[in-house]
């Protein structure tokens, strides 16, 4: 699959997949639990910080949720 | 939701001589940022910066301590502010101090080895001789270690420090979109790192839906201790150069959904790519005869790109006095190297909502890169890449923990804080062992890792 095309499904893909998202979520008045503090998607970031360092320097893997690297030496 | 108000610092400060530390420390951050520590609490016991928030610090102390090799001392500290009209700061200072033993690559043998430490210029134990370029004569013993017959060969004199310091902006553009830019610093005394990023994110459906793009650009600049050796060179040669650099750029399609009241989930797409020196300067490879013996030992040579990509998605959800979040990743890259992260957190909250527990599973599996090799035999007629590095080498690994937080009020100064404890425990456990020839069968030559963290936290 040409690049191109690549792009015209990963298009369409996050199209339809907002599409759909449409019809999912709350109103502004729903949100108390979402309010929560350990709702929020980066609610410990110095824990992250601290296991995504541990991690990156033991495995071939790092990232997914934030850039990896940024530096250590170590990898 | 309700806010608290809270006085100045100025106000605070007043307080500080009588109070214990813990006051004093508040109040001197206070004082020091220039402004007061808002704090809003929430129905569901949790803690969230309100919009107008002022300061929020939030510091911990990591220790790590691997089984027979490195201890690391990690302080990290990251102020952040919400300002009213919706921009957003943080900055992070983060300081590492290592010091242990560190494998080199080489195998475990039957016979005693010797190697030099990456300072090393010789493997002779009788010091050297050589005149510098301003003509002055110089003599230096040799940093060499010995290994004894089946243990596995470790510089026992590695040391680092690191100086990490980062900056996040992010300011609403309109209404439903928001840019963010960020950098990061990293300095080691044979590593420099310096990153940038910019971002964007807008808001769909009643801002239920959020879509992002971020771009990454990275610079690292390497100086190895002794210089960096010639890419697949014999080791007993020390054919070294001077300093080497590598540079990568990465992308990061997001996607957040509100799914329900109790469900919130992220999907993130990213990849990047880096190019350069990309080997591990201070590892280096057995050759191993075909009766299991050692011949010699070359230094690693890894491609010089490596494009990774990945998959991450994030739940979270919450019932009453209960939280959860589960992730899942997939990675994969040009290296061959495949894997699968599952991870899990379940937060209890007492009934007073001021205390919680929060158990912690994760679970990571990766293969081997394509040019991962235990050993060189020595009968090849021809070395491509090739590394003996663990960490490129397919294995499991777990981690167990368990956290423990209670909130802090201070009726005085009206403010809240957060202590917290938890402690890992992290195992690797290697997969797909290579049968050893000869004399190596009998020796632990895939000796696996264990680790433990214990992480002090407190926030305010």
């Amino acid at each position: 699959m040409s690049i191109k095309w690549a792009n015209l499904v990963l298009f369409a893909a996050a199209a339809a997949l907002t599409a759909g998202c449409s019809s999912l979520g709350v109103k502004p008045w729903q949100r108390n639990v979402l309010a929560r503090g350990d709702m929020q998607l980066n609610a410990e970031p110095l824990t992250a910080a601290v296991d995504d360092h541990m991690y990156f320097s033991k495995e071939a893997s790092s990232g997914g949720r934030g850039f990896a690297g940024g530096g250590c030496g170590c990898n | 939701m309700q806010l608290k108000n809270i006085p100045g610092c100025s106000a605070g400060l007043s307080l500080v001589k009588s109070k214990v530390a813990r006051r004093r420390l508040i109040a001197a951050s206070c004082a020091l940022l220039g402004t007061t520590a808002a704090r809003s609490q929430d129905a569901g016991g949790g803690t969230a910066d309100a919009a107008t928030a002022a300061w929020a610090v939030d510091s911990a102390l990591a220790y790590y301590h691997e089984s027979g090799r490195i201890t690391a001392i990690e302080p990290i500290v990251n102020v952040s502010k919400e300002f009213a009209d919706g921009k957003t700061f943080s900055a992070q200072v983060v300081f590492d101090s290592l010091s242990g033993s560190t494998p080199n690559g080489a195998l475990p043998s039957t016979r005693p080895q010797t190697f030099a430490s990456p300072s090393g210029k010789t493997l002779s134990g009788t010091p050297t001789t050589y005149t510098t370029s301003s003509g002055q004569l110089v003599s230096e013993s040799a940093p060499i270690y010995s290994i004894n017959p089946g243990q596995l060969p470790m510089d026992p004199h590695y040391h680092d420090q690191r100086l990490a310091l980062s900056g996040d902006w992010g300011w609403p553009l309109t209404r439903l979109l928001t840019a963010s830019a960020g950098g990061k610093l990293s300095y080691e005394h044979d590593f420099f790192s310096v990153s940038a990023n910019a971002g964007i994110a807008r808001d769909f459906n009643e801002k239920n839906t959020t879509l992002s793009f971020q771009l990454n650009d990275e610079f690292d600049s390497l100086r190895p201790i002794g210089g960096a050796p010639v890419a697949g060179s014999d080791y007993a040669l020390f054919q070294k150069g001077g300093g080497k650099s590598k540079d990568g750029v990465g992308a990061m399609l997001g996607l957040t959904q509100v799914i329900s009241r109790r469900w919130l989930t992220e999907l993130n797409l990213s990849i990047d790519r880096f190019k350069g020196y990309l080997n591990d300067p201070y590892k280096i490879i057995s050759i191993i005869d075909g009766a299991g013996n050692t011949t010699g030992y070359l230094y690693e040579r890894r491609p010089d790109t490596r494009t990774r990509k990945s998959l991450y998605w994030e739940n979270r959800t919450a019932w009453g006095r209960v939280s959860a979040a589960l992730s899942l990743r997939y990675m994969t890259d040009d290296w061959r190297v495949r894997s699968d992260t599952a991870q899990i957190h379940v937060r209890w909250w007492n009934f007073d909502r001021d205390r919680f527990l929060e158990p912690t599973v994760r679970w990571y599996r990766q293969s081997a890169a394509d040019f991962y090799t235990p050993w060189l035999d020595s009968t090849a007629a021809q070395i491509g890449y090739a590394s003996s590095d663990s960490r490129l080498g397919a294995f499991q690994a777990v981690t167990y923990g368990l956290k423990y937080g209670a909130k802090l009020d201070d009726a005085d100064l009206q403010t809240s804080s957060q202590f917290s404890i938890r402690l890992e425990y992290y195992q690797q456990t290697p997969d797909h062992r290579q049968s050893a020839p000869g004399a190596l069968q009998g020796l632990d030559l895939y000796p696996g890792l264990k680790a433990i963290l214990l992480q002090v936290g407190w926030k305010f």
